[in-house]
């Protein structure tokens, strides 16, 4: 019983740091309608900082963590006014949480350039010994971060019901236009719930950093757990945050201690996805009304470049030329390897353009199937000597399967649910790779997987592998460009922007979207196995989250809706840090920076931008047409 | 009092406003008619800075205010009661009302104008602290149109207070504009109930497809018959021939198949 | 595009249309008929319930009471693709053009209910697959010859002007070989000329045997191009009948200049 107890205690605490960060989620979500992903990043940056005062200027405890929380929310506030808000204006709200995605890879890499990648232990604020209360033992820190929140609360509940500025915030939350009826500076309102949110997950990050250990890449973990926690409490309501923290916190230790720490992971996910399904505003939260993503007017649909068929002949003439010739120019096999890493990400990448740039339909959790692929083919043919053609089949399967699956159970989310929603499959898959250990091996991986082989012959260096890579990507490309100017093409592009307006000319939207996402699982599956293969070894990090929204940042930055971007960015991505071998820590930080910066000022990518240049060069517009402009209200 | 001139809203290529001029003097009722997207609310907006204009100057009292942030224009006087209330459905009519005054930069003040407002209107002074979401149609548009008057404006724009409000509101409506005015407070009234609105108002603009149709005394705008042509289509337009219909006819057949 | 159906039976008829918004009835016991391979003009005053009609007639809405039947059909609960399916085409008031597609391929998805899927045709490229899509290609574009949106055709649709836009949203919606069209506010935003032109088109429509049901507040493109005319008020039917009758129908003109408030 007294063991129940400690667990409920540890659970609480736990809770409560996951209360926080839900309620720096719910505070932005209210404002903006938009999910900040980076919330978890700024807990750490608190910590870290927090330590740094701690141990370069001699501060005791509390006033270096509260130097670390101002430190936080100063720089939280000026990258908010840098990105976040200028973004609001332009983008989707799907959008905009794979910008604020972006924006947390970028505060880990700014955490991994400044901190490195050791963890960090801080000295508890009070006595290091635990209490004794009548037997149990609590650790003092658990009482700072129970009295820190509590206080917080009382804070936030006081600012917005009884300050002027928290009656704006709720009223921006409410009704923007109406708020800027009232002179009220909707994007200042904005920077300032950003700012605040940051704030608040700094203190849980200096309040929560003594009883556990952080280091530059934990954000993630605090995100995700804030996240799963507010789409379980329900999102717009904050006692519904809290109480999202504390159940999730207090399910986790019970999950850990009575079940299995690997395991607990998945079972937090499963509820969070039958929740999204279910009950997309939460378990707690009644009657409080999703709101509409209120920048319907000012979003800009970026066009869907298309080059001259003359002049796509050309570039594809050129290419192909360049590409045979690679193996011929490029010596070092370290440089080699790298490019055939790039050529083989791209199949997965073709897929997920298919998915996000044609349909529209935002997937971060391609990896996932990435990790199905990779994982069956490896296991059949370590565990069973299966041909590799037959193991990579098998993976396919099985990923069209799962696709299937997901979309009819995701079939009526949209956008950011659906972003959500996808994820979680992502970190679902995550949770399996690690935990399935007999299967997959396990975090240290799957080991002993032969080279692709067929019909006898076996690619086993780097250049028969590229040559491989390179005509199944050659294939892939031909195949999905006929296939986008069929019927089928066109009427992923109407459901992309449009779903009611295709449905009413007669388009099966369910039927499209389910197509799109098998073949694009069936090729990250293919891309996942053949991985597998030329690594001749397999681990749940290779094929995890971080590879999902790495894939969308290639997308991004190569330009999606194009086929032939993605290839672009998974280049640029993947070569960056083996070029500049130097550079290597720099990597984090640069993916996230580009994946922000081409978000909010090339929406099109690098191809696409290229691409839209040539095609305006090669086609005057008629007289009577307006310029495409963004209105500003 | 305000001025509009040779304003436009919109892209040049279709413009929701063209090359409107209009005018009000102080202490007039003013009113906008005109049918559904015919600009009434557009214009509205450019007045109190929702929107911008493309080209075109606004000035209020003499200095211009088509550069000038809502809250700007708020603080010189011109408050806008939205087209379908927009009052803060989550929060109650004492919190609603203070956000009328948020720009305002007397603060002392806001506290004696919130007891003033709630003299004048008795149905907010019962309901101060009652959540606004569940109030009926009529009742929130008294208090979207008293958080307007929060702020002491000198200018009222008041656009589309009619809908959604049953009849004997409506008319009770009507009659605190004309009480308000008699106050000196200055109104600019868009309203699609046509015959409701020039009756109480001074002088009245016609808008059709963002263009001034239409304008002057009030009086002589109600008994003109271009009014009921415009809305009912009395003496319509030209006739489509006959042979060229079934041209159409016939290639359309072929095109469609 | 046969719209004419056997004898007696009215392309749409729609009996005790009942709808409610929490406590507001945006329509009210709504019932009237369209014979088929005519013109009929929904038409009243802002917020009369006329969009929400045509929401659901197409299903977009579920009815609290009463039916819908398409040529004897009834088709109330179906799928925006059953309702397609059977030659139900609508248009919307704020012309829902595909943003990231050219006019062309806007056409083109119109058609979409008519394609024979060609998958793997396409995927590799073959003679047929690619005749067929220069076929469509020359369909769409005699289309847009006829309504003089040749100039924009390889043009992005949300570049186009207002009335191109409408234009375009309505060719569209022909493309898909309607029985039933239904047309939402398709004059909004036009100028004389492009209603003149709109005018000659929809009876273009009627004469090539399409049925037309059209709401509108543009009073003389109704007049001009309408069989009969359906009056809404507050969410109930107060008259229907020829144009020039319901014209002068004093409840009518009621209905749309308000009433006379006491002094």
């Amino acid at each position: 019983m007294l063991e129940f107890v400690q667990i409920l205690i540890g659970g609480l605490v736990v809770g409560c740091i996951y209360a926080i960060v839900a309620l720096g989620f719910s505070l932005v979500y209210r404002v903006t309608g938009v999910i900040n992903l980076a919330q978890g990043g700024f807990c750490v940056l608190g910590a870290l900082s927090g330590y740094t005062a701690a141990s370069w200027l001699g501060w005791p405890a509390i006033p270096a963590a509260l130097l670390g929380v101002l430190a936080t929310t100063a720089f939280g506030t000026l990258l908010g006014a840098a990105s976040f808000v200028p973004g609001l204006s332009r983008i989707s709200n799907a959008n905009m949480l794979m910008l604020t995605a972006g924006l947390l890879t970028f505060i880990e890499g700014l955490a991994l350039v400044l901190w490195g990648s050791q963890p960090y232990a801080l000295p508890p604020f009070s006595r290091e010994r635990p209490i004794d209360l009548g037997g149990l033992l609590v650790p003092s820190q658990a009482f700072w971060v129970i009295g820190t929140t509590a206080a917080l609360l009382l804070g936030l509940w006081y600012l917005l019901a009884r300050t002027r500025h928290g009656h704006a915030l709720r009223a921006c939350a409410e009704n923007p236009t109406a708020a800027r009826l009232m002179g009220i500076s909707v994007s200042a309102m904005t920077l300032f719930s950003f700012g605040l949110a940051a704030g608040m997950g700094a203190l849980a990050g200096v309040v929560v950093a003594p009883t556990t250990s952080l280091q530059f890449d934990t954000g993630g973990l605090f995100t995700m757990s804030g996240f799963i926690a507010v789409a379980i409490g329900g999102i717009a309501s904050f006692p519904g945050a809290v109480a999202g923290g504390l159940l999730l916190g207090v399910l986790t230790q019970l999950a850990t201690a009575y079940v299995s720490s690997l395991f607990s992971n998945a079972i937090a996910l499963i509820v969070l996805l039958a929740v999204l399904i279910w009950r997309p505003n939460g378990l707690l939260s009644a009657g409080v009304a999703r709101r509409q993503d209120v920048r319907e007017e000012a979003r800009v649909w970026k066009h869907i470049t298309r080059l001259h068929p003359r002049s796509a002949a050309i570039a594809a003439a050129a290419g192909l030329a360049i590409a045979l010739a690679v193996p011929l120019v490029v010596t070092s096999e370290g440089m080699l390897s790298g490019i055939v890493i790039a050529a083989i990400l791209f199949i997965a990448l073709i897929g997920l353009d298919l998915v996000m740039g044609y349909a529209g339909q935002v997937s971060l959790g391609q990896a996932g199937f990435m990790a199905i692929g990779g994982y069956t083919a490896g296991y059949l043919s370590v565990q069973y000597d299966v041909a590799p053609i037959l193991g990579i089949l098998a993976g396919m399967a099985l990923a069209l399967l799962c696709s299937l699956v997901l979309s009819v159970v995701t079939l009526r989310l949209r956008g950011l649910y659906l972003a959500l929603a996808t994820l979680s499959f992502g970190l679902l898959i995550d949770s399996f790779a690690v935990g399935l250990a007999d299967i997959t091996g396990g975090p240290s991986g799957l080991v002993g997987i032969p080279s692709f082989a067929l019909g006898g012959y076996s690619f086993d260096s780097p250049v028969a592998t590229y040559y491989l890579v390179l005509a199944i990507d050659v294939v892939l490309i031909v195949l999905l460009a006929g296939l986008v100017r069929s019927s089928f093409g066109r009427a992923l592009q109407a459901i992309r922007t449009d779903q009611l307006a295709a449905a009413a000319l007669g388009v099966n939207v369910v039927r499209c979207k389910l197509v799109a996402f098998a073949i694009s699982a069936a090729l990250a599956s293919l891309s996942g196995s053949l991985l597998a293969f030329f690594f001749h070894f397999l681990s749940p990090d290779m094929v995890g989250t971080p590879r999902s929204l790495e894939l969308v940042a290639m997308l991004i930055v190569g330009g999606e809706g194009t086929l032939v971007g993605p290839l672009f960015g998974s280049v640029v991505l993947t070569m960056l840090p083996t070029v500049f071998q130097s550079l290597a820590l720099y990597k984090t930080l640069v993916s996230g920076a580009l994946l922000v910066l081409c978000f909010l000022y090339l929406p099109e990518g690098m191809f696409g931008a290229l691409a839209s240049r040539l095609d305006r060069l090669a086609r005057p517009r008629p007289a009577g047409t307006m310029a495409l402009q963004r209105e500003r209200a | 009092m305000l001025e509009l001139s040779h304003v436009t809203v919109g892209y040049s290529a279709s413009p929701v406003l063209l090359d409107v001029s209009l005018s009000l003097a102080q202490g007039e009722i003013v009113t906008l008619v005109g049918a559904n997207g015919a600009g009434k609310s557009t214009l509205v907006k450019s007045i109190s800075g929702l929107l911008r204009p493309t080209s075109g100057e606004i000035r209020f009292e003499g200095q211009r205010i088509d550069g000038l942030s809502t809250g700007e224009r708020l603080r010189r006087g011109i408050a806008h009661v939205p087209e379908g209330r927009q009052v803060f459905a989550g929060m109650t009519v004492a919190e609603n009302l203070a956000l009328g005054r948020y720009v305002a930069a007397d603060r002392a003040r806001g506290r004696a104008r919130l007891a003033e407002i709630c003299a004048q209107f008795p149905l907010l002074r019962e309901r101060r602290d009652d959540v606004v979401g569940n109030f009926s149609g009529g009742q929130q548009q008294t208090l979207a149109i008293a958080r307007g008057l929060m702020s002491d404006p000198r200018l009222l724009l008041l656009d589309e207070p009619s809908l959604g409000v049953s009849p004997i509101l409506v008319t009770e409506m009507f009659r605190l504009v004309k009480v308000l005015r008699d106050r000196g407070i200055t109104i600019l009234l868009a309203e699609q109930n046509a015959r409701s609105a020039l009756a109480i108002a001074d002088r009245g603009y016609v808008i059709e497809n963002g263009r001034v149709a239409l304008s002057g005394p009030a009086a002589e705008l109600l008994k003109s018959k271009e009014i009921a042509e415009r809305y009912l289509g009395v003496g319509s337009g030209a006739e489509v021939s006959a042979t060229e219909s079934a041209r159409m006819a016939a290639r359309l057949r072929e095109c469609v198949g | 595009m046969d719209g004419i159906a056997p004898d007696g039976v009215p392309a749409l008829r729609v009996s005790g249309l009942n709808r409610s918004f929490g406590g507001l009835k945006a329509t009210s016991d709504v019932s009237f008929a369209v014979a088929a391979g005519t013109v009929t003009a929904l038409i009243g005053p802002n917020g009369a319930g006329k969009t929400t009609i045509f929401n659901l007639i197409t299903n977009l809405l579920r009815p609290d009471a009463g039916e819908v039947h398409l040529y004897g059909e009834r088709i109330n609960g179906l799928p925006p693709t059953g309702i397609a399916g059977r030659g139900l085409i609508r248009t919307f008031q704020s012309a829902r053009v595909f943003p990231g597609m050219t006019v062309l391929e806007n056409v083109l998805v119109g058609r979409h209910r008519l394609i024979r899927p060609r998958p793997l045709g396409h995927m590799l490229w073959s003679p047929a697959a690619r005749r067929a899509e220069r076929d469509l290609a020359r369909r769409a574009e005699a289309l847009l010859d006829l309504v003089a949106l040749t100039r924009f055709t390889h043009v992005h649709a949300t570049e186009l002007p207002m009335g191109a836009q409408k234009l375009l949203e309505v060719v569209r919606a022909l493309m898909a070989q309607p029985r039933l069209l239904l047309l939402d506010e398709p004059a909004a935003g036009l100028n004389d000329t492009e209603t003149a032109e709109l005018a000659a088109l929809v009876r273009a429509v009627r004469e090539s045997g399409v049925t037309v049901l059209i709401i509108e507040h543009n009073m003389s493109l109704v007049m001009n191009v309408a069989d009969q005319v359906v009056v809404l008020d507050a969410g109930s039917v107060i008259a229907s009948g020829p144009p020039e009758a319901v014209q002068r129908d004093p409840r009518v003109v009621t209905a749309y200049l308000g009433e006379e408030v006491a002094a």
